[in-house]
């Protein structure tokens, strides 16, 4: 326990060392503090409706401005983070485990188990994401779900292929060989020996991927296919944004810029860890 | 002195550091660039809300062909600008109704088609009327003749046009639009017996110079033309499917004439730049809530009653279409024969009288769900629909469809609530033809089935008596608002601008007729 505090704490150490990881590291801690309590810190209830003071500019009382419908942006925007998180978060973390698992097992277990599980990765690689998550979208309809499982089962491949390739270089390793010597079973020697090996390029990945999901959630929604109204979401902000630039700019930056941050924030962080937790790119720094 | 290039040190991290200090650069507010008028000359500049398709009438899609087709075309009689529906005589010297089924007419002697093709005559009306109705030719156009029958040729420009049965629409829809067109019947059999994206054979007073798809189509002066000089030498038509877009070329002096977004109006009633000017003309699009009749959970009237009453389409005309346009009283627009001056069910809700009808129902723990295009005035008026329903009780869940799932709703037998659209030509019976039994399940989605308006749109098409085919389409849209399965909501609205130097010729709905555009 205290060794893998340890482990954390040189790894943020290090992030923070680095000034765009810093940066990334405080956008992505402030995404997920105001998702987390986003009940609590929005000024206005993000789907109460106030058609009198539609389309408002910012102003003390709407730090955004308002909506179409009279809502505060502001608000909208901070549960769009929710939502975002929502769909990013069981999205990614989902895609990572099942790919780890399987592009472990494609990588230590017989050479027809691998042929399969890559031709089943090959298979899912072959849709594009976008077109994939509309066809799946127009036959079970729109919703916080379905973009989760779309966007899971458009990134498992990655993360398949990744862990496999992570698996057959580790596998005739001494120290899994003596493993194997002294009679370990599979399942320990996945579990107790490789996985700590993986994991982390996996964790760099996954944290690199999380602004991909964000943006394909914002993509769908923008196409009005992602959540369901009246639920916040950045996509659907930037879609009536977008169909109401002319009156009012507001709403496409509410929409717009925590894409962006988001964005930024991720892939700072992602690469800034990268370079922290392997060693040769942290002798090239 | 050599210069050399050298390689920049652009990394993914360089890279992301600059795209973020260009991108805070560009956040910060700009000046607007000097506007200039696009009027040069003698080029009329107008934006077509898509491209050009074809140039045969027979298959054309709809308005973005018949401006170009009305330009280069004639017809018997054309519609009449201005804030009325009517017509004018076009190549037509003389139309009259000899009997309901008898239209004689007498062509003008001046009107002739280019590439050699001659004078045109009656054998030219003859050819460009019967070949719609041809099931060879299977126009999708062929429905807008209706009980047409055919055409005797009684001289060389004089005809009779023969009708199986009395057909109103004929002078409203049939003769003046896209169906009325006539093509030359030599150049067009020449060719096969098909027109594709070049004209075989043009006489109206501009030719069709030029088309560069999904860029624009060029229309020149006519040297032949023999009738009124048209204001233009050139009309460029730019297909522009974005209305922002169009705004902002206007704007920009790139246009002379566009249509404009609802939520463009409130400003360009304060000002248009350039000294141009807005023209707010109604539409004969409408738009209401249907109820599906033969879904398990809308089967109670008072349930469906409880629904008109509770929504409020004045907050819905205000947010979601910019305050600048009407409630509607049914799918007939003013200005049309049996349009009605009000409905039985008031657009401003009626909560008490909602909350009254749904206690009456019995139903409790409604939970219904709402199909809408996934367009933002659509979910915008799908979510004030969801609102004003749970301030009595009923659950709305919103399903937003792309285009493609949306349009085959009429299958759908889990549809339970949906927010609609649909385009309109100038007669009331393009607007019953939805509703009608035979419709059901096809564009009827409500599945609203009643007798007594089947008949009454079979009969008020053959009506001649425009009072009693008033009569007529107010009674079939009583019908259809005391079934239940109604909520209207609105027309819509066809805001224009233009710049300075034009007079737009528009129909009551705001379209365009090019060739009547003029200087001023």
């Amino acid at each position: 326990m205290s060794k893998s505090r340890s482990e954390l704490s040189i790894i943020l150490r290090g992030v923070a060392k680095d000034p765009l990881g810093l940066i990334g590291l405080i956008i992505v801690g402030a995404i997920v503090i105001s998702a987390i309590f986003a009940a609590w810190i929005v000024p206005y209830d993000p789907i109460g409706m106030n058609i009198p003071d539609r389309m408002q500019g910012p102003s003390w009382s709407h730090w955004l401005g308002t909506d179409n419908l009279g809502r505060d942006t502001l608000s909208r925007v901070i549960m769009g983070g929710q939502v975002a998180l929502k769909v990013a978060l069981p999205a990614v973390f989902g895609a990572m485990a099942i790919g780890l698992t399987l592009g472990m097992i494609a990588g230590y277990g017989p050479r027809w188990l691998d042929n399969l599980l890559m031709l089943f990765f090959d298979t899912l690689r072959s849709f594009p994401t976008v077109m994939f998550a509309l066809a799946v979208v127009a036959l079970v309809g729109p919703s916080l779900q379905t973009v989760v499982l779309v966007v899971m089962a458009t990134s498992i491949p990655t993360y398949g292929r990744v862990a496999r390739t992570q698996t057959l270089t580790l596998r005739n390793s001494e120290f899994i060989l003596a493993e194997r010597a002294m009679g370990a079973s599979m399942v320990r020697i996945l579990g107790v020996h490789m996985l700590p090996n993986i994991i982390g390029v996996l964790g760099v990945l996954a944290a690199m991927d999380v602004p991909t999901v964000i943006a394909l959630e914002a993509g769908l929604s923008f196409l009005g296919l992602g959540v369901k109204p009246p639920t916040p979401s950045w996509g659907a902000l930037l879609k009536d944004g977008y169909a109401l630039i002319r009156q009012t700019p507001w709403l496409v930056v509410g929409g717009g810029l925590p894409i962006i941050l988001a964005t930024l924030g991720f892939t700072f962080l992602g690469e800034s860890l990268r370079d922290v937790v392997d060693p040769k790119l942290r002798k090239n720094r | 002195m050599k210069l050399e290039w050298t390689k920049a040190p652009m990394g993914r991290r360089n890279f992301l550091k600059t795209a973020t200090a260009l991108g805070a650069s560009a956040a910060l507010p700009m000046g607007f660039a000097g506007q200039a008028m696009a009027s040069e000359g003698s080029t009329l500049r107008v934006r077509s809300y898509g491209d050009m398709s074809t140039m045969d009438p027979a298959h054309s899609n709809g308005v973005f062909d018949e401006e170009i087709h009305a330009s280069v075309y004639n017809k018997l009689i054309q519609y009449k600008p201005g804030s009325e529906w009517g017509w004018q005589l076009d190549a037509a010297s003389m139309i009259e109704q000899a009997d309901p089924t008898h239209i004689n007419f007498a062509l003008r002697d001046d009107i002739g088609f280019t590439n050699g093709h001659g004078a045109m005559t009656a054998e030219d009306v003859k050819f460009s009327f019967e070949r719609i109705i041809a099931d060879e030719t299977e126009s999708p156009n062929k429905p807008d003749m209706g009980s047409f029958s055919h055409v005797e040729v009684t001289g060389e420009r004089e005809g009779t046009i023969v009708l199986n049965e009395p057909f109103a629409p004929l002078w409203s829809i049939a003769l003046p639009y896209i169906t009325g067109n006539i093509v030359s019947k030599a150049a067009t059999e020449a060719a096969g017996g098909r027109i594709g994206t070049d004209p075989v054979a043009e006489s109206g007073p501009y030719l069709r110079a030029s088309w560069s798809p999904k860029e624009k189509t060029v229309l020149t002066r006519n040297p032949d033309w023999k009738g009124d000089a048209p204001a233009w030498d050139n009309i460029e038509i730019l297909p522009i499917d974005d209305e922002n877009t169009a705004e902002i070329a206007f704007e920009a002096g790139e246009l002379d004439f566009t249509r404009v977004s609802l939520g463009s109006v409130e400003r360009y009633r304060a000002g248009v730049p350039n000294g141009g000017t807005l023209l707010e003309n109604p539409s004969l699009f409408y738009v209401w809530l249907g109820m599906n009749l033969d879904h398990p959970k809308l089967q109670n009237p008072l349930l469906r009653q409880a629904i008109q009453h509770a929504i409020d389409v004045p907050s819905i005309l205000e947010a979601a279409y910019f305050g600048a346009v009407e409630p509607s009283t049914g799918i007939i627009a003013p200005g049309l024969a049996g349009h009605r001056e009000a409905g039985k069910v008031a657009p401003a809700a009626d909560f008490a009288r909602a909350a009254e009808l749904l206690a009456e129902s019995g139903e409790t723990n409604v939970t219904l769900t709402l199909d809408v295009l996934n367009k933002t005035t659509f979910t915008t008026t799908a979510q004030i629909i969801q609102a004003t329903l749970a301030g009595i009780g009923i659950t709305v869940e919103i399903n937003v469809l792309e285009s493609g799932a949306f349009w085959d709703s009429g299958n759908n037998e889990n549809l339970q609530l949906v927010l609609n659209r649909f385009s309109m030509t100038p007669d009331p019976t393009y607007a019953t033809a939805w509703f009608t039994t035979e419709q059901a399940g096809i564009w009827n989605w409500e599945n609203f089935r009643n007798a007594e308006f089947d008949q009454l749109h079979a009969d008020a098409a053959r009506e001649t008596d425009l009072a009693k085919r008033a009569e007529m389409y107010i009674r079939a849209q009583d019908l259809m608002e005391e079934s239940g399965a109604y909520r209207f909501i609105t027309h819509e609205a066809t805001p224009v601008v233009h710049s300075s130097g034009i007079i737009p010729a528009l129909r009551p709905d705001g379209l365009t007729l090019l060739r009547y555009f003029g200087k001023s």
